[in-house]
């Protein structure tokens, strides 16, 4: 639990207050950028950039104290978005609104759940087969060669099980969308 | 110029996730169904637990974050400072800095000094403490911030004699001489062996302040818990993760204990009361069964005086340490040596020795012996002898005197034949899923070399049974950082295996070598 008089001195810059709140909240929030960005370096630079934003508009009073975590969540989106736009005039597309649209900003634990829930259904569409190679290759790590030796696969089988697994669970996931927007 | 297929060109976006690289080095050149499919990978990757920092990670954050703030207040002359700058750097010169440093060199060493104080304060206020009587609270905390309370118990303790009322009512009592737990609820009795005793509290304030003096510790601060003054403790037990203990300033006992962090949980027990040498109503401990309930035996044991009798009533003749117990148990198929702190438990030995996983080998007896955080287990003259407590090497050594442990810088793995390269990031990946609790086989490095052993011999993939089945394979050496096993049958010999990412009980095995056949 934060206490009120700690936002004040963080905004004024007081490094124990700082530490305090940092301390507190970065698990939560570097996971939830983790699971976008899915790469520790840079979920590790957008934590402290969303924090040196967030302290910011702190001092303009911006910042509400009720949900800070759910505030800090959605900087953080528009750090990644910020990003994202820099890097696509460099020339180079990554697609992260596809999987983060604005609304997941406020999301709690339930709808995490719920997609994670959805996820889950999502793969058991899979074949058995699809469903290893995806746990092996992505989820467990492995590399082609290792996931090929696991399975009794060449590495080519393996790149093209892959492809098509997640093809499959792309389609399967658009269906799923298409039924949650029906109902 | 080498054409990329779509699915190579989306398996290696997969590697490069693996890896940890940053996710734009792949380009998707405006291919909408790469794209997709890339999105589809993160989003099957968000099912994995995230890579953490690493250690010391929040208070860099904090202090870079600090750093910046500062710095921005100070390069914006339109900001107005309320409260002079608080910065150290700010105020000290170079020449003052250096001043600084040795100032605080001195106040480390000081802090070094103190903080023996407080352990040894609180070793001599415990040793004082003849009774207490409190309410302790257990509370756990999730990785989210979220908490709730689990547990409140009241707790009346007395030399070894203890009572605790959980939140139901039901009461467990152990007066040193009986252990019983009365459940108003379904209205029994139930008699309960005395030893070993489980049912302790899981925060004794003797095992606490008995933890700190014996485990690395700095402090942390001072801090008002309950309503009282406390030093914070930060304990670090060797090849354990830290946690916290808080000290009352005014008793010197523990009043608070906080775990680590384990699978984003973490409990804090708080006696939110506290009586200290207190006078207890001696009823609390007095065995009695209310009217209309039903006692219940649950092959509680009896405490008998001699060796004979416990032989004649358990049927076996057990071996003995030199030193006599303080207390001794018998049962229909056990006895119980009672030591105070250590416990020895003699039974007949039934079937094969088998080794729990994740136990390390060491020899006893001209045997096996199995080597699990504070236990001792192994065989001798037909009987199986488990010793468990701080004496247990000392009283093990006198019934098996070739009593061998593990020793855990021995290098077994280097004579391997032919050496095993390991992708350090994937045994780091696979360690952070069994500690989730998936794939457990990964702590038994015979269920490992199992899997290495036939992947060689079937190396399209393990359908149905495995060729070289599990008897073929047996522990040789295990000294818990390291291990070799023997296999029977098969192109390989000898599998040499090491723990790398953590040399404890819940560190995985990997492969690192294996001798041909």
């Amino acid at each position: 639990m934060i206490a009120a008089d700690e936002y004040e001195k963080a905004k004024e810059g007081d490094r124990k207050a700082i530490e305090k709140l940092c301390l507190a909240t970065w698990e939560s929030l570097y996971r939830f950028i983790y699971y976008k960005v899915q790469n520790r370096e840079e979920a590790e630079d957008i934590t402290q950039e969303t924090y040196v934003k967030t302290l910011n508009s702190l001092q303009r009073n911006k910042a509400p104290r009720e949900n800070f975590l759910g505030f800090l969540k959605t900087v953080s989106l528009n750090v990644i978005r910020d990003r994202w736009r820099q890097k696509k005039r460099g020339g180079i597309l990554v697609n992260f609104q596809e999987i983060m649209p604005e609304e997941t900003a406020g999301r709690d634990q339930q709808d995490d759940l719920a997609q994670r829930l959805m996820l889950e259904s999502a793969l058991a569409g899979l074949s058995r087969e699809q469903q290893t190679i995806l746990d092996l290759r992505i989820i467990k790590g492995y590399s082609v060669a290792e996931t090929a030796k696991l399975v009794g696969k060449t590495e080519g089988a393996v790149r093209i099980g892959q492809y098509r697994a997640l093809q499959t669970l792309a389609k399967i996931l658009d269906e799923q969308d298409l039924k949650d927007r029906c109902y | 110029m080498v054409k990329h297929s779509i699915e190579e060109k989306l398996s290696d976006y997969i590697d490069a996730l693996n890896n940890e690289q940053e996710s734009e080095v792949l380009q998707t050149n405006n291919d909408r169904e790469l794209a997709k499919l890339m999105a589809t990978a993160r989003l099957v990757r968000t099912l994995r637990e995230p890579a953490m920092p690493e250690e010391g990670y929040p208070r860099r954050l904090a202090q870079a974050v600090a750093g910046k703030i500062q710095k921005e207040k100070q390069d914006s002359p339109r900001q107005p400072v309320k409260s002079p700058p608080k910065s150290i750097k700010r105020i000290l010169t170079p020449v003052a800095a250096v001043a600084a440093g040795l100032l605080m060199l001195v106040f480390l060493n000081w802090l070094g000094l103190f903080n023996q104080d407080v352990v040894y304060a609180m070793d001599k206020a415990v040793a004082r403490l003849s009774s207490y009587h409190g309410i302790l609270e257990m509370r756990t905390e999730n990785a989210k911030g979220e908490e709730w309370l689990v547990r409140r118990v009241e707790i009346w303790s007395e030399d070894d004699k203890y009572a605790i009322k959980n939140d139901d009512g039901t009461l467990t009592i152990n007066n040193g001489q009986q252990k019983w737990q009365v459940s108003h609820e379904k209205k029994e009795v139930a008699l309960l062996p005395l030893l070993p005793d489980p049912a302790r509290s899981n925060f004794d304030l003797r095992d606490e302040a008995k933890g700190a003096k014996h485990y690395p510790h700095i402090i942390a601060g001072s801090e008002l818990i309950a309503g009282r003054k406390t030093t914070k403790l930060v304990i670090s037990p060797p090849g354990g993760m830290e946690y916290y203990l808080w000290v009352d300033t005014e008793t010197n006992l523990p009043v608070q204990l906080q775990t680590a962090m384990q699978n984003a949980l973490q409990t804090t027990y708080t006696f939110v009361a506290l009586e200290l040498n207190t006078e207890i109503d001696p009823q609390i401990f007095a065995y009695q069964v209310p009217d209309g309930y039903q006692i219940v035996e649950n092959n509680p044991g009896q405490l008998v005086t001699t060796i004979e009798e416990a032989a004649a009533i358990s049927g076996l003749t057990p071996l003995l340490p030199k030193q006599a117990p303080a207390r001794i148990l018998a049962f229909q198929d056990r006895i119980v040596l009672d030591y105070g702190d250590t416990t020895i438990m003699e039974t007949f030995s039934e079937g094969d020795f088998e080794l729990s996983a994740g136990a390390s080998l060491g020899i006893a007896a001209g045997g096996p012996l199995e080597v699990r955080q504070e236990r001792l287990r192994w065989r001798q003259n037909g009987i199986e002898i488990q010793v468990e407590g701080a004496q247990r090497m000392e009283l093990a050594g006198q019934i098996a005197a070739d009593l061998t442990i593990p020793n855990a810088g021995q290098n077994l793995v280097s004579k391997a034949q032919v050496k095993v390269s390991v992708d350090r990031e994937i045994v780091e990946a696979d360690q952070k899923q069994v500690d989730r609790g998936s794939s457990p086989w990964q702590l038994d490095p015979l269920q490992v070399s199992l899997t290495f052993v036939n992947l060689k011999v079937t190396p399209e993939g393990i359908q149905g049974e495995p060729e070289i089945p599990m008897s073929s394979f047996k522990l040789a050496m295990n000294n818990s950082a390291e291990a070799v096993v023997e296999v029977a049958d098969g192109p390989i010999r000898r599998v040499y295996l090491k723990r790398l990412v953590r040399q404890d009980e819940t560190g995985i095995w990997s492969v690192t070598g294996y001798d041909p056949r």
